[in-house]
């Protein structure tokens, strides 16, 4: 790890403290998870103070942890029967609780500062509310509006103080958030010409489902530790 | 020579091949030079027309697109068959559906269809705007634009080349040479 990324992380440590917890990270790149109450004040010294200087947002991504390390499939013995695409899951229509799993939703801010090469990423976890909602970093990086906008058409996450809090990627009058895990993949309707109305029409969608992950097989007998033994001799 | 020739570019009507076709221009040719007139039908002179004349809206979606401006550019070179693509439906007989059609995009691609004149035709390039193709299971993608516009041409391919582009257009010339318009 370069000594500049470390020089940086000692100014934050020392600067923030335990309002900053660094995340092990990997290729010398330093992500920090903070609390979403503090964003707005931690983002604004990070972008004035003289030490840090980041002066550009490059990304806000949002995040759903929904099915976060479980797989669509199981496979310990798939190597010889192959697995069906076709999946069946439980409609979950989380929209209507009260409240989320506190880590379900997490935006993370991707920075830039030019005058000293650094880069930084913060990660914050939205909290039980529903609907999710963060505080807007657009007075602080007017870049970050379209970005926010599209995090909030795409996972549904609200960012309080947005000047223009509307959606900007999905189709006009489009229900629902597409990223959401819990979205189905084909959606709820598809569109066709209807000769009668004379116009395009929305119908409800007509075809099922399927898993597009690809077949990875992780635990694949050939590389058991047993057989390895034997023959590597 | 020249009767049989005149004779053939009417039974040209009911449907005209490629061979018969330059007979019968060479025979027209003869009777040109030593009588002064052209006998064909009118169904002859309108498919030639036509087929000549093909000038494609442009309408590019996604990365076939870029294969139709390849097709269009200096080396396949679109203009030779009389193809010039055009900036407005009003002025365009044909549409090349080159790429991935969305939902969002599915009303403008009907309207703009919808302004082209009569005869029109439609020219489906690529995997996705045949039938959704790699983003067949997608919220957000028309499964293949025959569900928004009647479709002449199928021109597989992700993307097609230049190549198969041109070839699926003379497909096009073919089958508007096919139909009669007059005639019955």
């Amino acid at each position: 790890m370069s000594a500049p990324i470390e020089t940086l992380a000692a100014q934050i440590d020392e600067r923030f403290g335990e309002r900053m917890m660094r995340v092990p990270s990997v290729c010398g790149e330093l992500t920090y998870e903070i609390d979403k109450h503090d964003l707005v004040e931690i983002a604004t010294t990070l972008r004035n103070d003289g030490d840090f200087g980041f002066e550009m947002l490059v990304d806000v991504c949002g995040v759903d942890y929904l099915s976060y390390g479980s797989d669509e499939w199981t496979t310990s013995s798939a190597t010889g029967t192959g697995f069906s695409r076709g999946v069946e899951r439980e409609p979950v229509i989380l929209d209507e609780a009260d409240e989320f799993e506190p880590k379900r939703f997490a935006v993370v801010y991707h920075l830039l500062s030019v005058q000293h090469n650094f880069r930084l990423r913060l990660r914050t976890f939205t909290g039980t509310n529903n609907p999710p909602i963060v505080n807007s970093v657009v007075d602080i990086w007017n870049g970050a509006n379209w970005f926010e906008r599209e995090v909030f058409d795409l996972f549904g996450i609200l960012f309080d103080g947005h000047p223009d809090l509307r959606r900007i990627l999905t189709d006009y009058g489009f229900i629902g958030h597409p990223f959401r895990k819990d979205f189905p993949l084909t959606g709820n309707v598809e569109v066709s010409y209807d000769a009668d109305k004379g116009r395009v029409a929305y119908k409800p969608v007509s075809i099922e489902p399927r898993t597009l992950v690809p077949r990875v097989i992780r635990d694949d007998n050939r590389y058991s530790a047993d057989l390895k033994d034997v023959s590597d001799g | 020579m020249e009767e049989r020739g005149s004779r053939v570019g009417l039974a040209n009507s009911a449907g005209a091949a490629d061979a018969t076709t330059v007979e019968t221009a060479e025979a027209s040719g003869e009777s040109l030079q030593e009588k002064g007139f052209v006998v064909t039908s009118v169904d002859s002179v309108m498919n030639w027309a036509r087929t000549g004349s093909l000038w494609p809206m442009t309408f590019g979606l996604a990365c076939c697109a870029v294969e139709m401006m390849q097709a269009g550019a200096s080396r396949y070179d679109l203009d030779r068959f009389g193809i010039i693509f055009r900036p407005s439906p009003r002025q365009s007989d044909c549409m090349i559906v080159a790429g991935t059609l969305t939902n969002k995009m599915a009303p403008a691609l009907r309207k703009v269809y919808d302004q082209m004149p009569e005869p029109r035709w439609v020219v489906s390039m690529g995997s996705c705007a045949n039938g959704g193709g790699y983003y067949h299971y997608s919220y957000a993608v028309v499964r293949g634009c025959d569900r928004i516009v009647p479709v002449d041409v199928y021109v597989p391919g992700c993307p097609p080349t230049a190549e198969a582009l041109i070839y699926g257009l003379m497909q096009l010339q073919n089958k508007i040479r096919r139909t009669s318009t007059i005639a019955r």
